[in-house]
């Protein structure tokens, strides 16, 4: 007698394991969403001067650049937009499944285009080169593995994928102007300020996330939103920024 | 009487050997006959780990030494390579201009010494009376400088003194090395050790008794020989080894004189009659093998071979001594034996075994143009040792030594059977408050006791008197503590 | 007697002397080294390594050996922060981040254990880092598994595969002159120099990981690269690239028949060494005198 409801219950315990693990295996996407967060990230205080970037050591992209390029680690607009700043949710997100298309960056006059390339975990990077001279994509992270390839002219495109989320420094050790960045993310929502400084985060559903802020100089900020049904919510970032860069 | 000291050891790992050597169960003094002389010497300063490489390479001392200033394996392969560590930075061009290869060593020390059978103004006949001297002290000093002129030439200047800041030579050399590009070849010429695996100048003893090995300087009674593999010769030697210095092979060619300098034997001989110099030279063979075992470690073993002569003939003489370097009536001796350098983890054995002979002339003292008497033959003993060292850590170290000496053949007929025949036992430890790449501070602490039967126990500065008979024993022993330190 | 007594109690103090010692400096060592992996192992050479707890006759023996032999440049935590590395140039290797120069795997990737063995064992030439050959195999792979042991990088990844380098080819003029065009294609000039000297115009810019100087090797004077002398090691050192410093992996842009023709150029770089590469090269320039294009002449400008 006794047996027999050890049995059942033996049953009873593995369905329930089976059944977690398929739920576990089947990872829904998260739920659909219809709710924005978008808003401005501007600064206050006087922003450094960005230098113009010598390029003598290399005529061929000098040539390109007339006036020449400037640095980008703080890139400012009228009136007072920041660019460049990557926003995202960084908590109370669902990762989501892997894009599949491929992040873009691009080395043109050597300079890096975009500044600063935002893409998902293990989501497909493409590195190209449009220049007439050799460069090397010389990423300098630290929670994942480091690595440096060369890219000569007329080759093509470096493909790679980085699997932890991280802000990945990228420089060209030929062309020491040249710096950029690699923001590796595990959220499907996120956005990178343009000349207005103004981002849009769609498609959120209800719940409570913290949406942060990142600049590369000025380092982080975080704002706590709760969404509950299909509003837009408005959030603005402001950055108190310093006449000297570092 | 008898007197036991007992030791214990917890908490140490020790084996049966390492038992019996370093923890010893009974010490025995026993009061005989005859008396005998009193010496009591200061431990001599022996050459040093030299902090100056660590400055300059940057490593602590624990990388050249077991325990400095003991060479590891790594260590004796930095100085085969004569100082260099082959990374083509060794040349002084790398260095800052204000780097200076020099290193300073000294022990201040509390030692104890205790004699038997001597003879004072107030004891004048045998048994002898024991006379005990402890205090305070200084050890000699060691000032080396050493290291490279340029990429693959080397050097060496050792002056040192007692401890009344006497100063003589150690050693001073110029070595080329590498030559032709390989490390089979290389030449050092000037006033140097000589080869040994066991080296008595990087050994981890001090006390006036145990801080030197008694094979490396025994002459028997009556041998008017003054050699003794421990004594650093003048010469030429050539040397080479392979990269990782497992297999190393010497052969040297020096004065046949104690290798004082002014062509003469050591300043510090007692009497003129004493400078036995003459115009031959000495050979001196070695070959080391190392083998790796395993998780014990690297096992090495080093046969040599010493063969000398020295003049027993003085026909040119100033004022009663022998002019240096002119004796004649060479009379030949050899040495030759093993010594060798084994690993069991934490555990080092260093045993040692040497088989010597003396021509009958040198046995006797006796100038060649002489006949041999009845019973004078040439002298032949055999002497050994096995020390042990275990290694807690590389900052703390524990040594053991039993030596001995035995006559096989007496040259001298005046001589009794045991007459020269030496026991000698050592123990202590040494720890390294600080290991690091600037300077060195070891604790050391030592206890030696010795027994010579019917000759002047051998000491460090050979100072001391005849015993009364010839088969009288004379115990001696010593305790030293101090603090070892170089900079 | 009182001799006697003496000589007893002064070794009993210096015995309990000894005991509290011990126990302190024991502390002092095992303490300051702090590993993320103790049970980190290797397999190197037919031997088994271990960081710690290697028996009876082998306590702690990475850790032991580590302590006598390396934590003077490297550190005790292994990250290059050693009492001697503030004045050493260029600094000892940091193991926290696990990025190694000297590797068979690709760019990226963690070294095999054979790799880091024969990192150790030949050192590297005009650095501080001496060629550890002296210590027993056993000992080295004890040392390997301690260097694996300070960063987390070794639990959860495998190393790479190791790249394949086919048999050098026969030595030819013509694989000498093509090794050359590819230099000027990859501008391998840009660093280097248009004659190997470390004079490129991009040589004063470089900077390793940690933003410190940099040079690039330097062709003529012939010293042994930083992973080897032969020409199978050349082959690896740019079809893998040297992480951690400026030097990129070309594994994605030369073929192994291409990669050979390099090795074959650069060797005529190494004048001092008057390698068999250079004796070849410079009989053909004597025979075609003005006949070679210059090299590292920037694209688009004729300069």
């Amino acid at each position: 007698m006794q047996r027999k409801y050890i049995v059942i219950l033996a049953l009873v315990v593995v369905a329930a394991a089976l059944s977690s693990a398929l739920l576990m295996l089947a990872a829904p996407a998260p739920p659909a969403g219809s709710a924005t967060v978008a808003g401005k990230v501007t600064y206050t205080g006087t922003p450094p001067k960005m230098k113009p970037i010598d390029m003598s050591k290399e005529p061929v992209c000098a040539k390109e650049h007339n006036p020449p390029e400037t640095t980008e680690n703080v890139v400012t607009h009228p009136p007072d937009a920041l660019e460049y700043v990557v926003v995202y949710i960084s908590a109370g997100d669902q990762p989501g499944p892997t894009p599949t298309q491929a992040a873009r960056y691009d080395q043109k006059g050597c300079v890096y285009t975009p500044h600063v390339a935002v893409m998902q975990v293990n989501q497909p990077l493409e590195i190209y080169t449009d220049d007439p001279v050799a460069h090397n994509i010389h990423p300098m992270p630290k929670a994942n593995p480091e690595w440096n390839k060369s890219q000569p002219p007329n080759t093509p495109p470096i493909q790679t994928k980085w699997e932890k989320p991280e802000f990945i420094p990228v420089k060209c050790n030929i062309h020491p102007w040249m710096h950029g960045y690699f923001v590796v993310l595990n959220t499907s929502h996120y956005a990178i300020t343009g000349e207005d400084g103004s981002f849009s985060l769609k498609g959120l559903a209800p719940g409570k996330y913290t949406v942060t802020a990142w600049q590369e100089q000025y380092g982080t900020q975080s704002q706590d939103v709760t969404i509950s049904g299909s509003e837009t919510k408005t959030l603005n970032f402001v950055f108190k920024v310093l006449p000297y860069a570092f | 009487m008898v007197t036991r000291s007992l030791l214990k050891c917890k908490g140490a790992r020790w084996s049966l050997l390492g038992s019996f050597l370093t923890c010893a169960a009974s010490i025995i003094l026993v009061l005989l006959g005859a008396a005998q002389p009193a010496y009591t010497l200061p431990p001599i300063q022996k050459v040093a780990a030299i902090p100056a490489f660590a400055r300059k390479y940057g490593l602590p001392c624990s990388a050249c030494h077991t325990a400095w200033p003991e060479l590891n394996y790594f260590g004796l392969a930095f100085r085969d390579r004569g100082y260099q560590m082959g990374n083509d930075r060794d040349s002084p061009i790398w260095q800052d201009p204000s780097y200076w290869p020099v290193t300073a060593r000294i022990t201040p020390n509390w030692h104890w010494e205790n004699t038997s059978h001597q003879l004072t103004d107030e004891v004048t006949e045998a048994p002898g009376t024991t006379v005990t001297q402890s205090g305070f002290d200084l050890s000699g000093m060691d000032l080396w400088l050493t290291g490279t002129l340029f990429k693959n030439i080397s050097f060496s200047i050792l002056p040192t003194t007692d401890n009344t800041a006497t100063w003589h030579f150690e050693n001073a050399f110029v070595r080329f090395d590498n030559l032709a590009g390989s490390e089979w070849l290389n030449v050092k010429v000037g006033h140097f050790e000589l080869d040994n695996l066991i080296s008595e100048k990087r050994f981890l003893f001090l006390s006036a008794n145990g801080g030197l090995y008694q094979n490396y300087h025994f002459i028997p009674a009556g041998d008017s020989n003054n050699f003794g593999i421990g004594d650093n010769q003048s010469g030429v030697e050539v040397q080479g080894h392979s990269a990782n210095s497992y297999t190393r092979y010497t052969v040297a060619f020096l004065s046949s004189n104690e290798g004082g300098v002014g062509l003469t034997s050591s300043v510090l001989a007692p009497t003129p009659a004493d400078n036995f110099t003459g115009r031959t030279y000495d050979w001196f063979f070695s070959f080391t093998k190392g083998f790796q075992t395993g998780s014990l470690g690297l096992q090495r073993i080093e046969p040599f071979f010493y063969y000398g002569q020295r003049p027993t003939v003085f026909n040119q003489m100033v004022g009663g001594a022998p002019l240096a370097g002119t004796g004649t009536g060479n009379k030949p001796f050899y040495r030759v034996g093993v010594q060798s350098d084994f690993f069991l983890g934490k555990f080092e054995f260093l045993p040692f075994f040497q088989h010597s002979e003396d021509n009958a002339y040198l046995a006797n003292s006796l100038a060649s143009n002489t006949p041999l008497s009845p019973g004078m033959q040439n002298a032949i003993w055999n002497g050994g040792f096995i020390e042990s060292h275990y290694y807690w850590n590389p900052q703390l170290v524990f040594v053991g030594r039993y030596e001995l000496v035995r006559m096989g053949q007496q040259g001298n007929p005046l001589n009794a059977g045991t007459t020269g025949n030496i026991d000698a036992y050592s123990f202590g430890y040494r720890w390294y408050p600080i290991m690091f790449s600037r300077a060195g501070l070891a604790w050391h602490t030592e206890y030696s006791i010795t027994k010579s039967i019917g000759i002047m126990p051998l000491s460090l500065d050979g100072s001391g008197y005849l015993p009364a008979t010839n088969t009288t024993p004379v115990w001696s022993s010593s305790v030293m503590a101090g603090f070892d330190f170089d900079f | 007697m009182k001799n006697k007594f003496i000589a007893l109690s002064f070794f009993s103090g210096s015995l309990v002397l000894l005991l509290a010692t011990a126990t302190t400096c024991l502390a002092q060592i095992d303490h300051n080294i702090v590993s993320v992996t103790k049970t980190m192992t290797s397999n190197v050479e037919g031997k088994t390594g271990r960081a710690y707890d290697g028996g009876q006759l082998r306590p702690d023996v990475g850790v032991q050996l580590f302590r006598r032999y390396c934590v003077g440049c490297h550190g005790p935590a292994g990250n290059g922060q050693g009492e001697n590395a503030q004045w050493i140039d260029p600094k000892p290797r940091d193991f926290t981040v696990a990025t190694f120069e000297c590797r068979s795997t690709p760019t990226g990737t963690l070294p095999t254990d054979e790799d880091l063995f024969n990192s150790i064992t030949r050192g590297f030439v005009t650095t501080r880092m001496p060629s550890w050959s002296a210590l027993t195999t056993q000992q080295r792979a004890d040392l390997i598994a301690m260097v694996k042991s300070f960063s987390p990088r070794w639990e959860n990844e495998k190393p790479g595969t190791p790249i394949t380098i086919p048999p050098e080819p026969t030595l030819t003029v013509d694989s000498v002159l093509r090794g050359r065009e590819i230099f000027d294609k990859l501008q391998c000039w840009k660093c280097h120099g248009p004659e190997g000297h470390g004079d490129g115009p991009s040589a004063s810019t470089l900077t390793n990981d940690k933003g410190e100087p940099i040079p690039p090797y330097n062709f003529a004077i012939g010293t042994r690269f930083k992973c080897g002398a032969t020409n199978q090691d050349l082959y690896r050192i740019f079809m893998t690239g040297l992480d951690s410093t400026p030097m990129p992996s070309f594994a994605d842009l030369l073929k192994p028949d291409e990669a050979w023709d390099l090795v074959h150029f650069l060797r005529t770089l190494q004048v001092s060494l008057k390698t068999p590469e250079l004796a070849l090269f410079k009989q053909w320039e004597a025979a075609h005198p003005g006949q070679l294009k210059p090299l590292g002449q920037n694209p688009g400008t004729g300069d």
